[in-house]
């Protein structure tokens, strides 16, 4: 985004190349800037959370700031709609033009697109599909509509979407639903008077068929005041690492500088199912230049070493939002006594 | 699953949030920088929360919209999908939207000293973050408080206020419940002189209700202009603080005896 002189490409880059390495900033090639999370910032929403990178401490503002929100609603599952058995997710990221200031309307857009359809394809994956969406079989399902804000950016915007999109679907929480089902009431005149017409044999209920059939048409809550329970599948969502090439030689977490010195990244989306196993979700290369495949090997196990880290960083800063915001809920209650 | 209805405004004068007839809910002000604004500010009035960031003056990034003689306000407002109860996606030409920009703009250029920046625009970028009512309302008052961050010249703050008629009784600062069963008109002033910039009323209202709804309103926005001046005067005092450059008292400040050198000692 940012145009550079060639005199500053070139010296960044030889900054990348030389032994020791060294960045504008002093960091080491593979440190992150300081991230800054937060949950719960939407309350109208059913998960959401805030993460900025690289902010200026002491009152500052900059770095890469994300705002991520999780939305449920109801969709009925028949021919005209799309609604599927089970439930969908759908995301979108849009980009506010105060992060792009230099950006037209158009390019904007553009830019928009391409996020969302990254971040659409990686999530919305069958592997990584949480199974408590669906409410009536067949009838009604949740729509989760994961919506993402880029408020500023001071480069590695996409790791930073994949971490406050994985915080925000952490924090989401399902309200929990029953099934409801209609009965017409008895002793109403009409079957009275069908009844008194013919003889019909009742319905019996055989005791060999031993089939269930759902009968709820419609749901309700029960409690409309309760969260509900956390959305399934919280610790496959993924997350994503963008090695930026600068060739022998690849870092991490660029500034904005960085990445137009280095254009080519190498996007890569793991996801840590169960301890140890770790599988790829999503892998982009953008960017001008070439790659060899034993390169690209390398790379990927490189990045599989610092995606588990980021991983494990940030499941200790979950658990600990967590605790801060039950920990509150549970003092200003306290207070009440 | 309906609670019991709400009352907006009970026998004991309060109203569905617990506050009193005149009284505002709680602003918050935060002037810090976000992104690479020249100006930025986040504005809560209760619930309602708005970002605005300013860009400029800079080089207009389209020839076409330049003004030989003055600089080019250009606002453009960006809604949150979560920011309402129900997610709604709204694409940025939606009518409602580009309204509101258009307002929020014309309230403005009188009050910009945009003759200071001729061919030049200013880029005023409205971000809704969360929303409960008075949305004009928190959008001008965060723009006031953005330009005044970017350093651009204005004649005087620009304070607005919502107001409404339930029955008789007049209220102030609207929360969305009441928005949406009240008559409400919005008003911004310029504090100083008292002169009103802006007057929107969506709803019907009788005009001997209007005259009196239309002054409350008008001494509000003075109110608000105070909380303004406060957050101004402390972000600045602690900007200039934290460069050095406080003017030292003189005499009494034995913390200062063994300082700096100053000049007049040469």
């Amino acid at each position: 985004m940012l145009s550079l002189s060639k005199a500053e490409k070139s010296y960044i880059q030889a900054g990348f190349l030389a032994s020791p390495p060294s960045r504008a900033d002093g960091r080491t090639l593979l440190d992150f800037r300081s991230v800054a999370l937060e949950t719960g910032i939407a309350p109208l929403a059913n998960g959401s959370a805030r993460l900025n990178i690289g902010r200026n401490t002491h009152g500052g503002g900059g770095g890469t700031e994300v705002v991520a929100a999780a939305k449920l609603e109801v969709e009925s599952i028949d021919e005209d709609s799309d609604g599927r058995d089970g439930g969908r997710i759908m995301c979108t990221v849009s980009c506010s033009p105060s992060a792009y200031p230099y950006l037209a309307s158009g390019a904007l857009d553009d830019l928009q697109a391409d996020l969302t359809s990254l971040l659409h394809q990686t999530l919305s994956h069958a592997s990584l599909h949480p199974r408590n969406l669906g409410i009536l079989q067949n009838k009604k399902s949740w729509l989760l509509n994961l919506d993402v804000l880029v408020l500023s950016d001071a480069g590695n915007v996409i790791d930073a979407i994949f971490m406050a999109s994985r915080a925000a679907l952490w924090d989401t929480h399902v309200p929990r639903t029953r099934g409801v089902e209609y009965k017409a009431r008895k002793g109403v005149k009409g079957a009275e008077g069908g009844k008194g017409d013919m003889d019909v044999d009742e319905e019996v209920q055989s005791g060999f068929d031993t089939r269930v059939i759902p009968k709820a048409t419609d749901f309700e809550l029960p409690d409309y005041w309760d969260e509900g329970e956390v959305l399934d599948g919280r610790d496959r969502w993924p997350i994503g690492v963008t090695l930026n090439l600068e060739s022998p030689a690849h870092f991490l977490d660029a500034t904005a500088q960085e990445e137009a010195a280095a254009p080519l990244k190498l996007l890569l989306v793991f996801s840590f199912q169960d301890a140890g196993a770790a599988v790829i979700q999503g892998m982009r290369m953008l960017g001008p230049g070439e790659l060899t495949s034993s390169n690209l090997k390398d790379l990927i196990k490189a990045g599989e070493t610092y995606a588990r880290d980021l991983f494990t960083a940030l499941n200790a800063k979950l658990k600990d939002e967590d605790v801060r915001r039950n920990q509150k809920a549970r003092e200003r209650f306290e207070l009440h006594r | 699953m309906q609670g019991s209805r709400v009352e907006i405004l009970n026998e004991g004068g309060f109203r569905s949030d617990g506050r009193k007839q005149y009284e505002l809910r709680d602003m918050t002000i935060d002037l810090a920088q976000q992104g690479q604004a020249d100006g930025s500010v986040v504005v809560t009035h209760g619930l309602t929360q708005v970002m605005v960031s300013v860009f400029g003056p800079r080089e207009a990034k389209m020839r076409s919209q330049t003004i030989h003689d003055r600089a080019n306000i250009n606002v453009e407002v960006n809604v949150a999908a979560f920011s309402t109860g129900d997610r709604r996606k709204r694409a940025r030409g939606d009518k409602r939207i580009l309204e509101l920009a258009a307002t929020i703009k014309s309230t403005f250029e009188p009050v910009v000293q945009t003759n200071l920046y001729p061919r030049s625009q200013i880029d005023v970028f409205v971000q809704v973050l969360q929303q409960d009512g008075g949305l004009l309302q928190a959008c001008v008052n965060a723009t006031t408080l953005a330009l005044v961050n970017a350093g651009i010249p204005l004649l005087d703050f620009v304070c607005a206020v919502t107001g409404g008629v339930h029955s008789t009784s007049p209220l102030l600062d609207l929360t969305l419940l009441e928005e949406n069963d009240l008559p409400n008109v919005t008003v911004a002033v310029m504090p100083k002189t008292g002169k009103v910039t802006l007057v929107t009323m969506e709803t019907r209202l009788h005009v001997d209700r209007f005259e009196e709804i239309f002054r409350l309103a008008g001494e509000a926005g003075k109110i608000i202009h105070g909380e303004m001046k406060n957050a101004v005067r402390s972000r600045t005092t602690a900007l200039v603080t934290a460069m050095g450059s406080a003017p030292r008292v003189g005499g009494g400040d034995t913390a200062d005896k063994d300082g700096d050198d100053r000049m007049n000692e040469y």
